[in-house]
């Protein structure tokens, strides 16, 4: 019995192992740096400084996109359902996408396929007149406009949709305008607590709408970026008849060329177009789809998978918010390229110092040297996934400068462990505990390895907090955290460093939820920051704003720049005019068709 | 007895196999010295051309090379072989220290239950029917990150031993049922028996009935019952890190490995082969290891 039972258990270890080779045999090897995603060069033509559009610019219909054709669904893979559909709660991801789609606002962004970036009227006639050296700003409707159910667009909705932002129905969106108009912090909504519904309405010289087709708003200080905040999607219309408050978060009222036809919460979502959208009054849109089946609950590895195999409804699927899951990159650059969709975001990850608790500015440095950038982005997706940041202003911004590298990133891509130790030894803090908080998610945790070995080798007692991911921005938001070093991603909201240094680095804005995670508390820098938001001429206030970038990095180090973030989406082989969307930092869906 | 075993073939080489694990694992600092290499070290990260822009091993077959034998980690770059050894000797050094309190709360409760009937059976029969009826993963993954939490100050990281001792404590509270019901059974057939009746009318102590007349009658189920626990118990402790509230990077496990090895088995499927082929070994031959030792103790019982 013995003898027999042996010999056939041999033959299965070596039936196994035989399987195992031929598995092996298949895993061939690749050349090193043959392709490396994005380059700085499409970076550069992200950062072209954004212009003004006028009347003419403004008036629809769209530019025909070559070979488009009419008819059919495009097929959607989205990982989770949209935070949001309420506009003035959509700040950004699947919603900003989503909204491109079926909300509209005073202004939006115009591209061309060179990534030239313009502000050009959408619901206004052009892209604001200024008057006031910049403290006023006019808009007027132009004629057409409606929403899903065919009522006329007044300027009483545009009024609507401002002082809504005020009262408590709205939390997530952006605060700019309310802030410009009213105080900041959330000061603002003392203006009008309960926004228009008991109503009460913003005084004239706050917010004035003279007649049906005329917005104007006063501010108190001259606004020079009024357009371009305007273009975000948390400042779309909500027609005043059809606003049911919350509620309006699970139905709102389309003005874009398509609208919600089905939705199943968490599951799925069927968007149809809208016939009372005209092409005529558009200057960016397209209508070429019939509509776009949505369903969630895919993974960005499903997403790919899906993708790549190019089967059925996937042939006319795209990504959203999604990207190309980074193990498998390398099969979708080798047998898909020509359906990536690639560019920088405006993401930087920098590791934030708690200046609360590291005072020293010595320490500071030695964290910045001692961090291996390009190791760090390795878990990330590698040069696909992004880029080794030496600053922090990510290339997408105007006032970008590629080869400013204070502490020798883009020469030293893997930290300097000497240096950082030698400045810690300096300090005289050798051996000094620091709380490293990281998230929970793989690619947080095979990052906080390689950042952990690298703080320990240059002399740190590395204390490792995993925290969850779901709740990281909430937790680190606090402004008593505890933790002495964590990673954050920041990205603007509209290119001008305007939405990056103020949010960031002002000492005024530190509370809990604040975006200044580093606590950097310093009075040049608050008082540099007053004064150039109020500069007119956006160039001069680039180059202010690069001097004061340089102060707070060398001068201060409240966080050390790790990598910018690119984006690597696909999409199936029938799917015609995907592009790169420089504004969302996705793929731009206003333009696509199916090929048939 | 060992006569009978060193006849059994199969049973000789999966001892051999066994015990070549254990060596390794305890030798692994040895053989890390011997090799040059250690589990902690991101060599693909620090030494160019090992890996590609993609974080995969660049060269073939997962980087196989001289220097790198079972090749290259992808991401981390970490050496695959030295991170084996080293994930061998967290299992099965984990394992062993969970079987054994394990075994020893089954065969107590077990024994005593078995023994003494009446209301103490009854209540522990219920304690072990409600420790059964837990699912057992659920559980597992619930009451992980509860026991890391109630010794770990929030300040300070949860250092690995803290989480080596939950994992223990976890596994320990849920897998000692199956042998306290097999002790049980067991001690109810033999506590009729008449060697044990003659003990009784002879006035033994009960203490000394169970440790001379009971144990040594246990031995064989005991054993054999517990060489299927501790390899059920490596294959625990592995899904606790695979699913991450087990042991966390960087510590080398087989667990860990295997998240990797899912997460990139399409583009380097040679990943997946060592640490799984070094699982299923190990697990097949501790399993025909119990098997020919029961056959050795009990040649009546061949099949």
């Amino acid at each position: 019995m013995k003898l027999n039972r042996s010999r056939r258990l041999r033959g299965a270890v070596i039936g196994l192992a035989a399987g195992a080779l031929v598995l092996t045999g298949c895993s061939e090897g690749s050349d090193v740096g043959s392709d490396a995603g994005a380059s700085e060069a499409d970076a550069a033509a992200q950062s072209k400084p954004v212009t003004y559009g006028d009347e003419a610019a403004s008036k629809g219909p769209a530019p025909e996109v070559k070979g488009a054709k009419k008819g059919g669904m495009i097929r959607v893979f989205e990982e989770a359902d949209f935070g949001h559909l309420d506009p003035g709660q959509i700040y950004v991801s699947n919603s900003g996408q989503l909204a491109s789609l079926i909300h509209r606002g005073l202004t939006m962004f115009k591209e061309d396929e060179k990534g030239n970036k313009k502000v050009v009227g959408d619901l206004a006639t052009d892209s604001g007149t200024k008057s006031d050296g910049g403290k006023t700003w006019k808009y007027t409707l132009k004629d057409g406009i409606k929403d899903e159910d065919g009522d006329p667009i007044t300027s009483e909705d545009i009024r609507h949709s401002v002082e809504r932002l005020y009262s408590e129905v709205i939390f997530d969106g952006p605060v700019y305008l309310q802030q410009w108009l009213s105080g900041g912090g959330s000061s603002y909504r003392k203006a009008l607590p309960d926004g228009p519904y008991k109503g009460d309405h913003l005084p004239d010289d706050v917010l004035e709408t003279p007649d049906d087709k005329t917005v104007i708003f006063h501010f108190d200080k001259p606004r020079p970026d009024v357009p371009q905040a305007l273009t975000l999607p948390g400042y779309s219309v909500v027609p005043k008849e059809d606003d049911t408050k919350k509620k309006y978060d699970q139905k709102p009222k389309s003005t874009g060329p398509y609208k919600i036809g089905e939705y199943t919460p968490d599951k799925s979502m069927k968007l149809v177009k809208n016939k009372h959208w005209d092409p005529k009054t558009d200057p960016y849109r397209h209508q070429y789809v019939d509509g776009f089946n949505i369903t969630f609950n895919h993974k960005d590895a499903d997403q790919t998978e899906r993708l790549l195999a190019d089967r059925g409804a996937a042939k006319n699927g795209v990504q959203l918010a999604g990207h190309v899951a980074s193990s498998k990159t390398k099969k979708v650059m080798q047998e898909a390229k020509n359906r990536t969709i690639q560019g920088y975001q405006p993401y930087v990850w920098q590791m934030n110092m708690n200046m609360d608790r590291i005072k020293d500015k010595k320490v500071r440095d030695a964290i910045t040297y001692a961090l291996p950038n390009k190791q760090i982005l390795t878990p990330d997706g590698g040069t696909f996934g992004g880029a080794v940041a030496p600053n922090l202003l990510a290339p997408t911004l105007p006032g970008h400068e590629k080869d400013y590298d204070p502490y020798g990133k883009l020469k030293n891509p893997n930290g300097q462990p000497e240096k950082a130790k030698k400045l810690l030894e300096k300090a005289g803090k050798k051996g000094m505990k620091l709380l490293y908080a990281t998230s929970d998610e793989p690619v947080r945790q095979d990052q906080a390895a390689i950042i952990e070995k690298a703080l320990s080798d240059a002399g740190f007692d590395v204390q490792k907090k995993v925290i969850n991911g779901a709740t990281w921005y909430e937790q680190l938001g606090k402004v008593d955290n505890g933790f002495d070093i964590y990673m954050t991603g920041w990205g603007q909201d509209w290119p001008s460093p305007s939405t990056v240094i103020p949010p960031s680095y002002d000492g005024d804005q530190i509370q809990d939820g604040a975006s200044n995670y580093s606590h950097i508390d310093d009075k040049h820098v608050d008082k540099e920051i007053d004064r150039i938001s109020e500069i007119v001429d956006p160039k001069k206030a680039v180059k202010e704003w690069q001097k004061l970038h340089k102060y707070i990095l060398e001068e201060v180090n409240p966080a050390a720049p790790l990598y910018y973030t690119k984006s690597l989406q696909m999409h199936g082989s029938n799917v015609g005019g995907a592009r790169y969307s420089t504004t969302k930092s996705y793929i731009d869906l206003t333009r696509l068709y199916l090929k048939k | 007895m060992w006569t009978r075993f060193k006849r059994d073939r199969t049973g000789v080489i999966s001892a051999c196999v066994v015990i070549a694990f254990f060596a390794i694992a305890a030798l692994a600092p040895v053989i890390s010295a011997l090799y040059g290499k250690d589990p902690y070290t991101q060599y693909g990260l620090e030494q160019e051309g090992l890996l590609d822009p993609f974080g995969l091993p660049a060269g073939a077959n997962g980087g196989i090379s001289v220097d790198f034998w079972f090749g290259v980690e992808p991401t981390l770059g970490r050496d695959v072989f030295i991170l084996l050894v080293y994930g061998m000797r967290t299992s099965l050094f984990t394992a062993l220290a969970v079987a054994v309190p394990m075994v020893v709360t089954g065969i107590i409760i077990g024994l005593v239950g078995g023994y003494m009937g009446g209301k103490v059976d009854y209540w522990l029969g219920r304690l072990t029917d409600f420790m059964m009826a837990l699912p057992s993963q659920l559980t597992l993954i619930a009451t992980m990150p509860v026991v890391v939490a109630v010794f770990v100050s929030p300040n300070e990281e949860t250092p690995t031993y803290i989480r080596t001792c939950a994992i223990i404590i976890v596994l320990w509270v849920l897998g000692w049922m199956s042998m306290a019901r097999l002790v049980r059974s067991q001690v109810l057939t033999l506590r009729e028996r008449e060697f044990v009746e003659a003990a009784k009318v002879a006035g033994m102590p009960p203490w000394r009935i169970v440790r001379k007349e009971l144990l040594p009658n246990l031995f064989t189920p005991i054993l054999v019952q517990a060489t299927y626990m501790l390899p059920s118990a490596i294959l625990s402790i592995a899904f606790l890190s695979f699913v991450g509230v087990g042991y966390v990077e960087p510590t080398p496990s087989w667990g860990r490995m295997f998240v990797t090895a899912a997460e990139n088995y399409e583009a380097n499927p040679t990943f997946m082969f060592f640490p799984g082929i070094a699982m299923v070994i190990f697990v097949v031959a501790f399993n025909l290891l119990g098997d020919s030792v029961r056959d050795a103790f009990d040649p009546k019982s061949g099949r």
